[in-house]
């Protein structure tokens, strides 16, 4: 079962790179401390800027249920990514919700080097 | 730094560097964590701890470089695919955007008693808990005939700076035809893959300027090595008859080294007139952690899986290569993703701030030929005896060259993020 598919993923994100959505946004399911904590993982590849390098694609300022579902996806091994398959094997669905949650809430910035 | 401190505690409290250590002084002031290393561990530690405890705790660096040189990706500056500059990082960002003190000196010991580093200058910083992360030490006696005297004329580039930029003027100067001996090290060491990366970089190097009748030997004391297979399968379709890999069955021991006539001697062959010898030594953790009685009879540092505090010490943590890190090998991701787990475990104790429990996860590309990458790594969890590997994956011999492509793409893009997530 394919969740959603990939261009749907990078028109989303481009939406939020303009900010219209910004204030429209619903609060975080997840919870966001946890979230950042178990982020630490993600940004030793993911930029936390945004910004995309090399075959690293940015993950922040995702819709939550979107990134959810993206993840999801490497869980059970639907994508085919071994590094992402592994990192994610065993996260819980709470796990999830709170890297969806920070990582949804960090703007987009790609012009930040970092 | 020290008469600052001096100031802001009082006069009654000047008299002594050993003062600063007294409980009643520190309870007046915020707690302090020093970092001894900037690297992966250190670096990264320091980081997150300035960062995540918002001007709570009082952050301190202790190392003497300006910038510092990564050893992960030097092998890509060998084959040609990155400069020096690319994998050199300066350390002025943590000093401006978190408040660490950078102290460029170098620590000459750990008094654990009165929770002080002791400087090259004879000052001492106090702390509250310490996060040593110091890499690896040579063995410079663990190959005869060799020494730190002779690491210019055969280089070791196994600490990345000078050495890195010596191995590299070598190779560009090997000619077509002429041999290149690499002497790897034993287990435990440094990034196990490294060697033969090195080795499938230099045969790039080689092959790609019109030197692809040279040879390089690779005489080595293991009977196996990291991503053997994948790494011979390269070799083998990348550089036909210019790589040859020989174990110990068939050296039959590196008897000696003689760097005035560049001779490598084996049990089995001479190898006279070597154009480069880079002897990469058996390793320990760094020296200041073993005069510290921190390490046990392997060289390296017995920690605690749930934090990577010292099995000796709880107020001293190990980070990176000087550790015992159980399943982790010794790679600069591994010593990332400790620091996150060190940082958050110390915050919890000074701060009282939430912690979880410890993940761990490494990974390891290694490129074989421009536009082939492959990988090992895997994720980690604390068990009473050792840091375990709970799930792992390794490239496979079959894959596409789309598919390595894509791998390589990976790779860069995880150095521009692990540099970013050091230094930035």
């Amino acid at each position: 079962m394919k969740i959603i598919a990939a261009p749907a993923i990078a028109s989303a994100a481009a939406m939020f790179t303009f900010g219209a959505l910004a204030q429209d946004k619903p609060k975080p399911k997840g919870d966001v401390a946890f979230g950042e904590y178990l982020s630490s993982l993600c940004v030793t590849c993911h930029l936390p800027s945004g910004k995309a390098v090399g075959g690293i694609p940015p993950i922040v300022a995702w819709p939550e249920d979107q990134f959810v579902a993206v993840v999801n996806s490497y869980r059970w091994k639907e994508r085919d990514n071994e590094v992402m398959q592994t990192v994610t094997a065993q996260l819980s669905d709470d796990e999830i919700a709170a890297l969806a949650a920070y990582f949804g809430g960090l703007p987009n910035q790609p012009e930040v080097a970092k | 730094m020290i008469n600052r401190r001096h100031v802001l505690i009082g006069g009654s409290a000047l008299a002594a560097g050993s003062v600063l250590s007294a409980p009643m002084v520190r309870a007046q002031g915020k707690p302090k964590v020093v970092v001894i290393g900037g690297g992966a561990g250190g670096a990264t530690a320091a980081k997150y701890i300035a960062k995540d405890s918002k001007g709570e705790i009082e952050v301190t660096l202790i190392e003497p470089k300006e910038a510092y040189t990564t050893c992960f990706h030097s092998n890509l500056y060998l084959g040609g695919f990155k400069t020096f500059d690319e994998i050199t990082h300066k350390y002025d960002k943590l000093v401006s955007s978190y408040g660490i003190k950078h102290v460029r000196q170098w620590a000459n010991a750990i008094d654990r008693d009165k929770k002080q580093v002791v400087l090259a200058d004879g000052s001492r910083v106090a702390y509250d808990r310490l996060v040593v992360s110091p890499g690896i030490d040579l063995k410079y006696d663990s190959v005869a005939g060799w020494g730190k005297e002779h690491e210019e004329v055969m280089p070791h580039a196994w600490q990345a700076g000078p050495q890195t930029q010596i191995l590299k003027k070598q190779l560009d100067a090997v000619k077509d035809g002429q041999t290149i001996v690499m002497i790897a090290p034993p287990n435990p060491y440094r990034c196990p893959p490294g060697p033969y990366e090195r080795v499938s970089m230099m045969a790039h190097a080689l092959k790609s300027s019109g030197r692809g009748k040279a040879r390089i030997i690779i005489l080595d004391p293991k009977e196996n090595f990291s991503k053997q297979g994948l790494f011979q399968q390269a070799w083998e379709k990348y550089y036909p008859g210019l790589v040859e890999w020989l174990g110990p069955k068939v050296h039959d021991g590196i008897k000696s080294v003689d760097p005035k006539t560049m001779t490598v001697v084996t049990g089995f062959e001479t190898y006279k007139n070597c154009a480069l010898v880079n002897v990469i030594p058996a390793q320990r953790a760094g020296k200041i952690v073993i005069d510290a009685g921190l390490a046990n009879q392997t060289g390296f540092c017995p920690i605690n899986p749930e934090n990577m505090a010292s099995a000796s010490d709880p107020n001293i943590f190990i980070l990176g290569d000087a550790s015992i890190a159980g399943d982790m090998p010794k790679s600069g991701f591994s010593a990332n993703s400790q620091a996150k787990v060190a940082a958050l475990m110390i915050r919890g104790e000074l701060t009282k701030s939430r912690t979880f429990p410890a993940r761990y996860a490494n990974t390891c590309w290694s490129l074989v030929a421009p536009d082939d990458t492959v990988k090992v790594g895997g994720r980690y969890e604390p068990k009473p005896d050792k840091i375990t590997a709970a799930e792992t994956f390794l490239s496979k011999l079959d894959e596409t060259p789309e598919h390595r492509k894509q791998v390589q793409t990976e790779n860069i893009g995880w150095y521009a993020g692990i540099t970013a997530d050091m230094f930035t």
